[in-house]
């Protein structure tokens, strides 16, 4: 969904849209989704804050005055869970396979094993900037739990778990990703920890969520790529014309 | 290829666009023969929908031929003469495979408008904003259909384009109506709206055995197709109070099932009706001022009307939140409300059996066909419900 700058395929104005979406359907929903999950704003941004801003999404104008503050919670901890109508074993296989795990996270863009408890990891930040880390498995428990933490000099320090329980009655197995992100103190470190400290709870969701569409139907629902009055007028051009604007 | 896009509230264009291509490998591309109008695209335009973007093509119900398909479409062939069911269900999911498609989990490629509105995503729903997944619709020469195995059915021989292609949605959507009101020997049922979606729920209803069926609405010609052709009862709620009117029919009891085929639009305009007046100046005031999203004049009313322990089937379309909502009645009287977007997949075999059969014959709301080139006049014909319009449809 998201890309580089210049590839231009996010969803233009979707921050727009979404506040719009929540304000016409009333105070309600921005209050509740604000309350249970922190900053809406950016909860609820396709692909969360931290793809917004690898694929160059300026963080000026409303969005940074509305979200920023609402971000400050430190360390982050964000739990995502879905229920997938697969068997645990299916799904613990595919998330012990590294190689499966960059459908998932899409900022991701290399694994490197190191041994049989330590990786290498290669994803990229806001704005493309690289953020490397290296993890080590603490628990592996065959078809229930995974869990990893990063070692000394992460750009992006955090501990991880994986979670996998027969749902009940036949609805197949409850998935519950956990992450607990201590963002790097430091006025430099500031920054990012802003940007990543409300963006892992789009992002575990995401995640889960991709590994529910892959495991159940085998592809992810797309409209990229299909026809639109947009294309002929050329995409840069295109703007959101919002409904009652 | 042509295709009516939607390019802001009431602004309604045919335009070049490209043509769909397989972007994934269930989707199958359909040649579109026929393609309906429908109540719920008038949301979409009157701009009650959020969510729609400059240039979406919109259009859900309708018929065509299968010109393409993906390497994982099993069930289908080029050449197959199909309908597509207007929302779209994977087919795995749980939702999908406990028949309720509309629930789908996994059809809705953007589910973020809806998780943070409602709490949850459902499924995707061809030309019907990006809430509901931004799928192309339509209203043109090619349409993509996703899942296409779950989503596309084949048209028996013994049924005609024009009864066919409202399989896809009025049909389905008033036989669920009427299946979610449970309906039992000796039940009188009342349906709010005479439009397409109304007079497939009438019809359905005595198809599941309802004693009487009354039809509300205030348009003289849909009345008359309630009567002829769907063997209704006719109410015209300009011009009687409905509250005393159906107790009257009702030897006071109340309709025992009350089906809602308006949805967020309903207009009160009853200068007869107690308090209607007042309530419709002030649900559309807040309406137009987006401090209320849907006008809920209908579901008012039903819940007055009912019969204590009856039951509330709604399939008019809302979209956010409603004010003054009779929540004291309604729990009192001990209602039952069942509702939802359709679930069409669940139907489609058994509404064709019943076309062929002769007990259902949905063409007659077919009212006119015009070009697709014509299709922004259709939709303010439609929308006005000029030249006893029940549907427009287009062929492209
Ligand atoms: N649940 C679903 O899956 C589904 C599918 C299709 C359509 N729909 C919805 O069903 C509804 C009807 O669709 P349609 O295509 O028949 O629309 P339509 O616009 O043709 O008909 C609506 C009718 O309701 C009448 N009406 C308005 N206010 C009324 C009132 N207060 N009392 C009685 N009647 C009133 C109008 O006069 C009109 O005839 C729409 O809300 C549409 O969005 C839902
Ligand atoms: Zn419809
Ligand atoms: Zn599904």
């Amino acid at each position: 969904m998201t890309r580089g700058r210049d590839g231009g395929r996010r969803l233009e104005g979707s921050a727009g849209t979404l506040e719009r979406w929540a304000a016409i359907l009333g105070g309600t929903a921005l209050g509740f989704a604000g309350a249970r999950r922190g900053s809406w704003t950016l909860a609820a941004l396709g692909g969360g804050l931290f793809l917004a801003g690898a694929a160059g999404v300026p963080l000026s104008s409303p969005l940074r005055q509305v979200a920023l503050p609402a971000m400050r919670r430190e360390p982050t901890t964000t739990q995502a869970n879905v229920t997938i109508a697969v068997p645990a074993n299916k799904l613990f296989r595919h998330w012990r396979n590294v190689r499966h795990l960059a459908a998932l996270f899409p900022h991701l863009d290399a694994v490197e094993i190191l041994s049989d408890t330590e990786s290498r990891w290669k994803a990229h930040g806001p704005g493309g900037v690289p953020v490397v880390w290296n993890s080590r498995l603490d628990k592996v428990r065959e078809n229930e739990l995974i869990t990893w933490h990063t070692l000394e000099g992460a750009d992006l320090p955090h501990r991880g778990t994986v979670l996998f329980r027969p749902a009940p009655g036949g609805r197949g197995t409850e998935v519950s990703l956990t992450l607990a992100y201590h963002p790097p103190g430091g006025a430099g470190g500031d920054a990012v920890s802003r940007l990543f400290g409300a963006a892992p709870e789009q992002q575990a969701r995401e995640a889960l969520r991709r590994l529910k569409r892959i495991m159940e139907v085998g592809e992810l629902p797309t409209i990229e790529g299909q026809p639109s009055g947009r294309a002929e007028r050329g995409r840069v051009t295109a703007k959101l014309r919002e409904v009652t604007g | 290829m042509r295709a009516l896009c939607w390019n802001g509230v009431n602004d309604l264009r045919v335009e070049r666009v490209p043509d769909p291509t397989i972007l994934a490998p269930q989707d199958a591309i359909i040649k579109v023969g026929l393609s309906s109008v429908c109540g719920s695209d008038l949301h979409l335009i009157g701009g009650y929908v959020p969510t729609m973007r400059a240039g979406d093509i919109i259009g859900h119900e309708f018929l065509g031929e299968v010109v393409e398909k993906g390497p994982e479409v099993t069930r289908l062939n080029r050449g197959d003469r199909v309908i597509t069911v207007s929302i779209i269900g994977c087919g795995k999911c749980w939702h999908c495979e406990h028949e309720e498609f509309s629930l789908c989990d996994n059809s809705n490629p953007q589910p973020a408008f809806e998780e943070m509105a409602y709490g949850h995503c459902t499924a995707g729903i061809f030309g019907y904003s990006h809430a509901f997944g931004g799928y192309a619709g339509s209203h043109a020469e090619y349409i993509r259909v996703p899942f296409a195995d779950t989503n596309c059915f084949r048209v028996p021989e013994g049924v005609t384009d024009e009864q066919a292609v409202f399989v896809s949605d009025a049909v389905p959507t008033g036989y669920m109506a009427a299946d979610m009101g449970n309906i039992k020997p000796g039940d009188v049922v009342a349906v709010w709206g005479c439009g397409g979606v109304g007079q497939m729920a009438m019809k359905s209803a005595f198809l599941m055995g309802a004693e009487r069926v009354i039809g509300i609405d205030r348009f003289p010609d849909r009345l008359r197709a309630a009567q002829m052709k769907a063997g209704a009862e006719t109410l015209d709620y300009s011009r009687v109070d409905i509250y005393d009117a159906l107790l009257a029919m009702t030897g006071g009891r109340g309709p025992d099932v009350c089906i809602d085929a308006v949805g967020m639009e309903a207009d009160s305009g009853a200068p007869s009706t107690k308090g209607l007046a007042i309530e419709d100046l002030y649900d559309r005031g807040k309406q137009a001022l987006r401090l209320e999203s849907d006008r809920p004049a209908v579901l008012r009313q039903m819940i007055q009307c009912c019969r204590k322990g009856g039951t509330l089937s709604i399939v008019g379309v809302y979209g956010g939140l409603i004010d003054k909502f009779p929540m004291g009645a309604a729990m009192n009287k001990a209602l039952t409300f069942r509702m939802g977007q359709q679930h069409g997949q669940r139907y489609v075999k058994r509404l064709f059996e019943h076309i062929e059969k002769g007990e259902l014959d949905p063409a007659y709301l077919l009212t006119h066909k015009w070009a697709l080139d014509d299709a922004p006049q259709g939709y303010r014909m439609f929308k006005e419900k000029a030249d006893d319009c029940m549907r427009v449809v287009f062929a492209p």
